[in-house]
């Protein structure tokens, strides 16, 4: 793969870490390439690489998936009421929906969906994956024939991103059932209205930005971390200051991410 | 080499795990169709839908997949906003089939501003058995504009101020009618009550009273006459209507003039029938006369010839030639 960065002595230090902070980028970028590459290869879900993915599918995101609904329901739940409340008191009801709607549905639950995930799975997964490369196991792989990104990396990346999609796909459900509920109660009566308002919320381009905001979430929190563990290991660094990194890279990205969203949506 | 690692994460890994997998892959997949097409159906993409551009000065405020409402009730949703070849902005509005019977030739279509700049379009149909609207029907759009009707609401309410302050200041007609109102209720109030308002001062009431009470002397006076006139009356109807009174001699008086008038129209036959014969003689007369006019013509003529004689006698008799020399 690709050899990592050691930047040559002569150019000052700012060039280096500039350099380096590029190449970090870069690394990512190809790692995500090569890893699209595989994931839509079907050779890659045959044998025992099928049955991994699903390992890690499974136990990537079952187990979260109860309690991420659980909380971004009770705290969807208070903030539906704050928003519902507050508007109806400034005589403004018929446009609680919508801003409940485009606050929880289209801005926080992806975030806190990708956030979720990425302090779940992502980041533990790249720790785990940094181990194995620390311990000298991916090389061996290597040296035994497999080619680790595909059996190690691959089944990782896919469970996270996965994990993403699935938190929040569950999370806005649940959220856009609940904000029904709390507005109209429980009766049909406010279907149509309700479902009016959502479309109204959900513009082609709203729609769009949305589902590629999503998109990117998940790619973010599943390739972030990997490729960190996987490139970002300077010798003599300790093994916290790798993962930092990788959170801090994330977090970054996760915000360049939803400040480009909101741009598209509101300008 | 890398068992050592899975196993603590495998361990607890339950049975059918691809399936499992599977299924949660399939629930994704669920979600995400399902979100897709609840989305689109909100969207009203499966809606059968007509066309209607409402045309408006300023589509300010307009956004496009905004409602447009009819007694509340969404029936439309904005499509596009365009701006026209006349400079006019067009509004193309989606109407579902469903909905479009409420829109009529006849409906009015308005664009409301409220205070907060939301903007709001709403149809009214007045007549709902008026014909049904056509697909892309083009309709003009009358705009309300809450806050352009401020200054002139500011304006109109200054003036409104300033001629109520004009009716109650203190010089203002309003106030000298009331002082007087006050004045005549005053005086309403005082001896001569009504009688002081209308006639201005005491001493005209006062008048008016003394005049009143002698009216009422003589018609005391009146009635005493009239009791000695009734008196009177009755005797005159005694001495009239009486056994021995006027009317039966004045019968009888009439009878006798009845049998008068009966001799006088028999003289009247008689001098009738004399006046006939005196025609008839007359127009013998006239038959006379006649015969006179033709005796009258021939003694005339013999006349003529009776002088033409003497002339002719005279002239040859002698001396009648004295008569020829004192002519000459």
């Amino acid at each position: 793969m690709l050899p990592s960065l050691s930047g040559p002595g002569a150019l000052s230090e700012i060039t280096h870490a500039l350099l380096r902070w590029l190449g970090g980028w870069w690394r990512i970028v190809h790692l995500g390439a090569v890893l699209l590459v595989l994931a839509l290869s079907p050779s890659s879900y045959t044998g025992a690489n099928r049955a991994a993915i699903a390992r890690e599918i499974y136990l990537g995101t079952m187990p979260i998936l109860l309690w991420f609904t659980l909380l971004s329901s009770l705290v969807g739940l208070v903030l539906i009421r704050i928003v519902v409340v507050t508007a109806a008191s400034y005589g403004l009801s018929q446009y609680a929906l919508q801003m409940v709607v485009r606050v929880l549905v289209l801005e926080l639950i992806p975030l806190t969906a990708a956030i979720f995930a990425a302090l779940r799975i992502g980041l533990p997964d790249g720790r785990e994956l940094a181990r194995m490369r620390q311990r000298g196991e991916l090389e061996a792989l290597r040296g035994g024939g497999a080619e680790p990104l595909r059996t190690e990396v691959l089944p990782r990346v896919i469970a996270a991103a996965f994990a993403v999609l699935m938190l929040a796909a569950v999370a806005s459900a649940v959220t856009l059932v609940l904000a029904y509920l709390s507005v109209h109660g429980f009766t049909a009566g406010g279907l149509a209205r309700y479902t009016r308002a959502v479309g109204q919320v959900f513009s082609p381009a709203v729609a769009l930005i949305f589902t590629i905001k999503t998109f990117l979430l998940s790619l973010a929190v599943s390739l972030i971390p990997m490729a960190s563990a996987l490139y970002d290991l300077p010798r003599g660094r300790s093994r916290t200051g790798a993962e930092l990194q990788a959170l801090v890279r994330l977090f970054l990205v996760m915000l360049l991410i939803e400040a480009a969203s909101l741009v598209g949506n509101y300008y | 080499m890398n068992p050592p690692p899975p196993p603590p994460a495998a361990a607890p890994a339950p049975a059918h795990l691809e399936f499992k997998a599977a299924l949660l892959l399939a629930l994704l997949v669920l979600l995400l169709a399902g979100s897709v097409l609840y989305v689109m159906y909100a969207r009203g993409v499966f809606e059968a839908t007509q066309t209607l551009v409402l045309v408006a000065d300023d589509s300010e405020g307009v956004t496009v997949g905004m409602d447009v409402t009819f007694s509340g009730f969404p029936i439309g949703r904005v499509r596009r906003i365009e701006l026209g070849d006349d400079g006019a902005a067009r509004i193309v509005v989606d109407v579902p089939r469903k909905d479009a019977r409420w829109l009529r030739e006849t409906s009015v279509f308005t664009l409301v501003r409220g205070l907060v700049g939301n903007v709001a379009i709403r149809a009214y149909s007045g007549i709902l058995a008026d014909p049904p609207l056509p697909d892309g029907a083009v309709r003009k759009v009358l705009v309300g504009d809450a806050t352009a009707e401020i200054p002139q609401l500011v304006a109109a309410t200054r003036e409104l101020v300033r001629n109520v302050t004009a009716l109650t200041s203190a010089d203002s007609a309003l106030n000298a009618t009331l002082g007087n109102v006050q004045e005549a209720t005053g005086r309403l109030k005082g001896r001569h009550g009504a009688l002081g308002v209308l006639l201005g001062n005491d001493d005209d009431a006062k008048k008016l009273v003394a005049a009143l009470e002698r009216a009422n002397a003589l018609l005391a006076r009146v009635d005493a006459l009239a009791a000695r006139v009734d008196g009177v009356v009755a005797k005159a109807d005694a001495q009239v209507f009486g056994a021995d009174g006027l009317a039966p001699e004045a019968r009888a008086a009439i009878v006798q003039l009845n049998g008068m008038l009966g001799n006088a129209r028999g003289t009247l036959k008689k001098a009738d029938a004399l006046l006939a014969d005196a025609q008839a003689v007359a127009a013998n007369a006239r038959v006379a006369s006649a015969d006179l006019g033709a005796l009258r013509a021939e003694v005339e003529a013999s006349l003529r010839k009776v002088e033409r004689l003497v002339d002719e006698i005279n002239r040859k008799w002698p001396f009648a030639r004295d008569a020829e020399l004192r002519l000459r």
